[in-house]
């Protein structure tokens, strides 16, 4: 039995759309958000779930997490189904919304800590160490007494993310956690994740459009489009579908020379650099670094995979998402 | 000029989109209507007045259809001060007094327009002592009109003002909460000012607060007779000219200041 | 008592936020005070004018509208998360955050906000309930002090029960949300005077549909001496139940209504 069992989801919205010229009732639309849906989650995961705008991802993390009904279909977290035990089972879980703070503006944010602490009945003993410990990962440590208001963005969603476990949920839902931060600050969440994880065995599914997010943190990914399930298994073996070409960048000693490459390869120049875009898949790579060798001396070579938001959205243009 | 009347113009197609919502205000209205009217008659059995009753309820069906006009509440500036938005404005080449007093007065006038005609075609069909009475005559009709025109403008210089304050310190609602406190008691509102003792009304309605809507309602029940409409009009006028220079001189004051600030 | 120890603690951060902004704040409370200072002195200028209607005297008249402003008020500042904070909660989606959390729906609505502010109309209230029993020179006992009481916190669940109605359109996203308004504030101020003034349907509907006539005035009768259509002493006691049992039918709609909301999410 695993952590997570979903079913044959199936979840359909009724909308109205928007009245037109001259009708005085409003049409009304089904749209069906998830087909039929079904997926496995083991304890320890970290699970990456993507797919274009609309897909239904929002609708899944809604249901798993108890908030939406679905039509039909089946879910068990940790043996609960999410909209019959709600109390219970929102428990164990922890949600944070990229967009949307759980924690009180106006207050210190050590203070939405404590009315959390109080609301989800954990024993002081244990708050206070998960405190430390989660004030401790995420560097919070000055920012404890400054409230939401005054905080950049970044600092916000550390602290959103520490109010979130601090019950220490089993289940970790995050919906685009990294949008808006800066560099630094994605780096550092991510560290934090992969930590949580390793550290407390949290399972996490991640919902993003941040590619680089899934690749430095998903074993797995599943890709979500029309409401069904598309893909299920491993980041790089699903762009390798779509990696069909690299990008050679070289600098050569003499500026002039002309390489002689194979058919199918692309050759510019930009100032002092030639650049060669090719197929690994008909030109082997160490073949074609051999021809640049032997054309000349080299200063520099750099060879560039594609880049991965390219790749996605050739996969969404195949899947017709 | 144009651009006053485009402010104008986007503030009523606004208040349009609303419909749903001011289909219950309406009921909303209505209904305090019947119930201070009910109250007010329960009143008068007991211990009838000089006043005819027909005219107390006529005051209130006027007071609840224009309600609209009393309150200051421009919930959109609260988020354009906070969110810097002022700044924009600020780079208009419009007169900010002006520009500010144009949009004060559309908002009053499409609120209550739309809200008062139904409201007034329920009223007139009521029975007599419920319903709103006819004006004492054309000429008092045509008073009641100018003077609800003035009182308009005077009570628009007067939000202009609290606006001016409002703009210095980024934070309205204490201030707009006063203005509104002041106008429900003392434009006749919460009370009609008729039922005022007398010697309170000779003060309360020298006030700009009662000239809004006491001063036209008035004149239209002909409780202030033909010849004394010279005299209110007057009043009004004074009023709209003190408001409005003394609005001028703040606005003018606290511009510079909002500049220097830089927002 | 853990409910109980967590709604204190949310009051006290809600507080503690509105003092943030204390110049704001205290100008609020202070045009609160001029508002219900405005209602009262209508009161005390009617009063004066009237002299009284039917068989209420002034001093009964204080009586009725302190009942309802105590009551009214106190309501609102313990009660504003369905006063007034409920539609806000369902439209910003911060239904969806409470929904996520292990505590009742309306527990967590209760500690979502509160409107110190109104305690000024409080004391204003209480000001004309002392006014009023002075005025009328009300005998009181134990009993009537008990009746007073009940009717009060009764009140409060009834005024609950009809906010709660325009959380539940508001979920269903009626767009005429102020037709509850009608019935709600409509009543606070119909109410401020004894029913039995009004006309029959205005009476029918103070009784019968938002009973703020059994609530608050049957009560508030028999502590005065004067009870409502003469009824017997008892009802003082049994009558205001009728608040418990309105809000009790409202919080099935409510369930219905919630059930709603997540089956179509926000």
């Amino acid at each position: 039995m695993s952590y997570i069992q979903v079913d044959h989801l199936r979840k359909t919205f009724t909308v109205r759309k928007k009245r037109e010229k001259g009708s005085l009732l409003r049409e009304r639309e089904t749209v069906t958000a998830l087909q039929d849906l079904s997926f496995q989650i083991d304890k320890g995961e970290l699970v990456g779930y993507i797919g274009p705008n609309g897909a239904g991802k929002s609708t899944t993390v809604k249901i798993l997490s108890g908030i939406l009904t679905p039509d039909s279909g089946e879910v068990l977290v940790d043996g609960r189904t999410p909209w019959l035990e709600r109390r219970e089972h929102v428990r164990h879980i922890g949600v944070v919304f990229g967009q949307r703070m759980q924690l009180w503006w106006d207050v210190p944010i050590l203070d939405s800590y404590d009315l959390l602490r109080e609301i989800y009945r954990v024993p002081e003993a244990d708050y206070k160490k998960r405190l430390d410990e989660l004030a401790e990962a995420l560097q919070l440590g000055d920012l404890l007494r400054t409230p939401l208001r005054l905080m950049s963005l970044g600092q916000r969603m550390r602290a959103e993310l520490c109010g979130s476990l601090l019950h220490r949920p089993g289940l970790l839902f995050l919906d685009e956690p990294t949008i808006g931060l800066d560099a630094v600050s994605k780096l550092a969440l991510r560290d934090f994740l992969r930590w949580e994880n390793r550290e407390h065995g949290t399972t996490v599914l991640l919902t993003t459009h941040d590619m680089e997010d899934i690749s430095a943190l998903c074993s797995r990914v599943m890709v979500l489009g029309h409401g069904q399930k598309l893909y299920d298994g491993s980041l790089p073996a699903l762009l390798s579908r779509y990696d069909t070409s690299r990008t050679v960048i070289v600098r050569f000693e003499d500026a002039e020379i002309q390489p002689q490459l194979p058919e199918g390869a692309v050759l510019s120049r930009e100032g002092e650099l030639v650049k060669i875009v090719y197929a690994p898949q008909e030109i082997p790579t160490p073949d074609l670094v051999a021809l640049l060798q032997k054309a000349g001396p080299i200063r520099e070579m750099t060879i560039q995979p594609q880049n991965i938001d390219y790749l996605i959205a050739s996969m969404y243009r195949e899947m017709d998402l | 000029m144009r651009s006053y009347l485009s402010a104008f113009r986007l503030r009523w197609k606004m208040e349009l989109q609303y419909r749903g919502a001011m289909i219950g205000g309406i009921i909303c209205q209505i209904m305090f209507g019947l119930i201070l009217i009910a109250l007010y008659r329960a009143l008068y059995a007991s211990k009838p007045q000089e006043m005819p009753i027909e005219h107390v309820v006529t005051y209130v069906w006027l007071q609840q259809a224009f309600f609209r006009m009393l309150l200051a509440s421009d919930a959109d500036l609260l988020d354009k001060i906070r969110s810097g938005g002022i700044a924009y404005d600020l780079c208009r080449p419009l007169s900010l007094y002006g520009f500010y007093y144009a949009r004060i007065m559309a908002q009053k006038m499409t609120g209550s327009l739309m809200r008062a005609v139904p409201m007034l075609v329920f009223a007139s069909l009521l029975p007599k002592g419920w319903g709103i009475s006819l004006p004492a005559s054309v000429p008092a009709l045509l008073c009641a009109l100018a003077g609800l025109v003035l009182g308009l403008l005077c009570v628009s210089a007067l939000e202009n003002i609290t606006m001016a304050f409002t703009m210095k310190t980024l934070d309205p609602r204490g201030i707009q909460a006063m203005l509104n406190m002041l106008m429900m008691v003392l434009s006749g509102n919460i009370l009609p000012l008729t039922l005022f003792p007398d010697s309170w009304q000779k003060v309360i309605t020298l006030l700009p607060y009662a000239q809004l809507l006491d001063a036209p309602i008035r004149l239209y029940t002909g409780d202030t007779p033909l010849s004394e409409a010279p005299r209110i009009l007057a009043l009004q006028a004074g009023w709209i000219v003190v408001l409005t220079a003394l609005g001028i001189l703040l606005w003018n004051r606290h511009q510079k200041q909002i500049i220097v600030q830089g927002g | 008592m853990n409910t109980i120890k967590l709604y204190l603690r949310s009051m006290i951060m809600l507080i503690r936020c509105q003092l943030e902004y204390p110049v704001s704040f205290f100008l609020q409370t202070f045009a609160q005070f001029i508002m219900e200072g405005s209602e009262m002195l209508a009161v005390i200028l009617i009063v004066d004018r009237f002299g009284r209607v039917n068989q209420w005297e002034a001093g009964d008249l204080f009586f009725f509208f302190g009942m309802m402003s105590v009551t009214f008020y106190l309501t609102e500042i313990f009660g504003r998360g369905i006063t007034g904070n409920f539609p806000y909660l369902i439209r910003t989606g911060q239904m969806d955050t409470i929904l996520l959390r292990p505590r009742g729906v309306l527990t967590q609505v209760l500690c979502s906000a509160t409107d110190p502010r109104r305690i000024t109309c409080v004391g204003i209230g209480i000001v004309s309930l002392v006014i009023g029993s002075n005025l009328a020179k009300i005998q009181w006992t134990w009993l009537k002090a008990l009746a007073m009481a009940e009717a009060v916190m009764l009140g409060g669940v009834l005024i609950l029960g009809l906010f709660l109605i325009e959380a539940i359109f508001v979920i269903y996203s009626v767009k005429s949300v102020e037709l509850v308004n009608a019935l709600t504030y409509g009543g606070r101020s119909a109410c401020e005077y004894p029913v039995d003034i009004f006309p029959k349907p205005l009476r029918i509907l103070f009784t019968a549909i938002a009973p703020f006539a059994l609530v608050l005035h049957v009560p508030s009768g028999y502590i005065l001496g004067k009870p409502l259509y003469s009824w017997p002493a008892w009802t003082a006691f049994v009558c205001p139940l009728s608040g418990t049992v309105f809000f009790a039918i409202i919080y099935c709609f409510f369930r219905l209504a919630l059930r709603h909301y997540r089956s179509t999410g926000s």
